[in-house]
C-alpha cells in the first residue's frame, strides 16, 4: 500500500496526463463510430445560436448572389411544374427548407449546421439538397439544429448511378478539391465518358431515385486495375450554400429496420 | 496578474478565435488557433495535474466549437503536460517566474524558443488527429507550418506591444 502511495505521488502528474490523454482519445473514437451528444457539437444550442447570428450578419454582403440564385431557383420550380420531375412527385417523399447557419469548406471532415432540429421531425440519417443537387446527410441532431455531413467530408458515402445504363457506385470525397467528387466500384469493362450524368441510385432510403449529383469531369483506369478513378463535377456549389431541402422519407423507419434485420 | 484577468483575457481571446480566425477560410490551409495564448502565458504556480486539467477544459470548450470532439483536448492536455519541463530547460533565471510567462519576465530568445516549440506541437497535434491517416501527412505538414507561423506571429506581437 505504502509502496502505491510513493509511485503515485511520485508519477501522479503522468498518471493525470495518461488518464485525460485517453479520455480525449476515447472521445475521438466516439466521434468517429458513434452519433455525437448534441452538447457537444455545434448542434449545442449556444454555439448554433452564435454561428447563426455571424451567419445572419455575413448574410447581408452575399444578398446579391442569393437573389440570383432564388431567381434561378424559381424558374428551375416552373420547369419542375411542366415537366413534372418523378423523384419531386412522389407522396412518401416530404421536403422540408432549411438555412445553413454554420459550415467549413476547407477541411478534411467538413460539416455544416442547418436550423432545424428534432423539433421538425429531423432525425439522423436524412439526406439534404438543393436545388443544384445533393448536400449531404443529418449527422448529429439537436432541439433546434442539426449538423450535417456534406459530400465534400471524407467520410461521407452516397450510392449513385448512371443515368445512360443504371450502373451503381459511389460517391466519396478525396479532400482536395470542393467541387470535384470521386466516384468509386465502377468495373473497369463499363464504358464512362466524360459527360455522363450521375443521378442518387434510391438504393438506400436517404434519397429518392433521381437527384441530380453530378457530371463525369474525366476517368481513369490504371493498368492493371478492375476499377475505375472517375473524377465527378457535382451540381451543388459548395461555397455558396445557404438554403437548402430536407428530405424526408415517410417510410425511412421501415426500410431501415429491414435492412439492420439482415446482419 | 490574478486569476480574473486571466479569465477576461480567455473570454477575449475566444471571442476573437471563433469571431475572426475561424471565419479565415482563406488559403484552405490556414487555421490558427490563437486560443493558446491563454494556456502559453498562464503562470507556473498551480501544480502541474491542474494545470493539465484547465488544458483539457480549453481544449473541450474549443472543440464544441469546431465539431471536433477530443482533439483539441488531446492537443492541451499534451501542451500542458510538456510545458513545465520545457520552461525547465530554456529558462536560465527562474527566480521571475512567478508571475504569468511573459517577453517581460523570461526575454525575448527563451520567449520566440517557447513559443515555436509549443504552438507548432499543438498545432501538428491538431491537424494530424484531425486528418488521422498518412495519405495527407504533407498537406498536414504544410497547415501546421503556415497556421502555426500566424499564431506565432499573433502570440509574439501580442507580448511585444504589451510586455515590452
Amino acid at each position: 500500500m505504502q509502496t502505491l502511495i510513493k509511485i503515485l505521488l511520485r508519477y501522479g502528474n503522468f498518471l493525470v496526463f495518461f488518464a485525460l490523454e485517453v479520455a480525449a482519445f476515447m472521445l475521438i473514437s466516439m466521434n468517429n463510430a458513434f452519433p455525437r451528444s448534441s452538447m457537444l457539437s455545434t448542434a449545442n444550442e449556444f454555439v448554433a445560436w452564435q454561428h447563426e447570428q455571424i451567419s445572419n450578419i455575413t448574410g447581408y454582403f452575399s444578398l446579391r448572389t442569393q437573389n440570383e440564385k432564388l431567381a434561378e431557383e424559381n424558374a428551375a420550380l416552373r420547369n419542375y411544374i411542366c415537366s413534372m420531375d418523378s423523384a419531386k412527385n412522389r407522396e412518401d417523399i416530404h421536403y422540408l427548407n432549411a438555412k445553413v447557419v454554420q459550415m467549413t469548406t476547407d477541411e478534411l471532415h467538413n460539416y455544416l449546421t442547418i436550423n432545424r432540429g428534432s423539433k421538425d421531425g429531423i432525425v439522423r440519417g436524412q439526406g439534404l439538397r438543393n436545388e443544384e443537387g445533393v448536400v449531404g446527410i443529418v449527422r448529429t441532431v439537436g432541439h433546434n439544429y442539426s449538423v450535417v455531413m456534406p459530400i465534400i467530408n471524407t467520410n461521407t458515402n452516397i450510392s449513385c448511378r448512371f443515368t445512360k445504363n443504371d450502373y451503381i457506385g459511389t460517391l466519396q470525397w478525396d479532400g482536395k478539391d470542393i467541387r470535384f467528387a470521386l466516384l468509386a466500384d465502377v468495373a473497369s469493362h463499363m464504358v464512362v465518358n466524360p459527360g455522363d450524368t450521375i443521378i442518387t441510385s434510391g438504393l438506400s432510403p436517404v434519397f429518392p431515385e433521381g437527384i441530380p449529383v453530378g457530371i463525369v469531369e474525366s476517368s481513369l483506369l490504371k493498368e492493371g486495375a478492375s476499377y475505375y478513378t472517375i473524377k465527378v463535377r457535382l451540381h451543388t456549389d459548395f461555397k455558396r450554400l445557404k438554403y437548402i431541402e430536407v428530405v424526408q422519407n415517410a417510410h425511412q423507419n421501415e426500410l431501415e429496420e429491414l435492412t439492420n434485420g439482415l446482419d | 496578474m490574478d486569476w480574473t484577468k486571466q479569465l477576461g483575457r480567455y473570454i477575449v481571446v475566444m471571442l476573437l478565435q471563433v469571431l475572426l480566425f475561424d471565419q479565415l477560410q482563406l488559403l484552405g490551409v490556414c487555421h490558427p488557433y490563437i486560443y493558446i495564448l491563454c494556456l502559453l502565458m498562464m503562470p507556473i504556480t498551480l501544480p502541474h495535474s491542474v494545470d493539465m486539467i484547465i488544458g483539457a477544459i480549453i481544449g473541450l470548450v474549443m472543440d464544441v466549437f469546431c465539431n471536433s470532439l477530443g482533439i483539441h483536448t488531446a492537443a492541451c492536455v499534451l501542451l500542458m503536460f510538456i510545458r513545465p519541463y520545457l520552461i525547465g530547460v530554456i529558462v536560465n533565471d527562474k527566480d521571475r517566474l512567478n508571475e504569468q510567462i511573459t517577453l517581460r519576465a523570461i526575454g525575448m530568445e527563451a520567449m520566440i524558443k517557447y513559443v515555436i516549440i509549443l504552438v507548432l506541437i499543438h498545432h501538428l497535434t491538431v491537424f494530424a488527429l484531425g486528418a488521422w491517416s498518412w495519405n495527407h501527412i504533407g498537406f498536414v505538414l504544410l497547415e501546421t507550418l503556415i497556421s502555426g507561423l500566424v499564431t506565432i506571429s499573433v502570440i509574439i506581437g501580442y507580448n511585444a506591444l504589451k510586455y515590452k
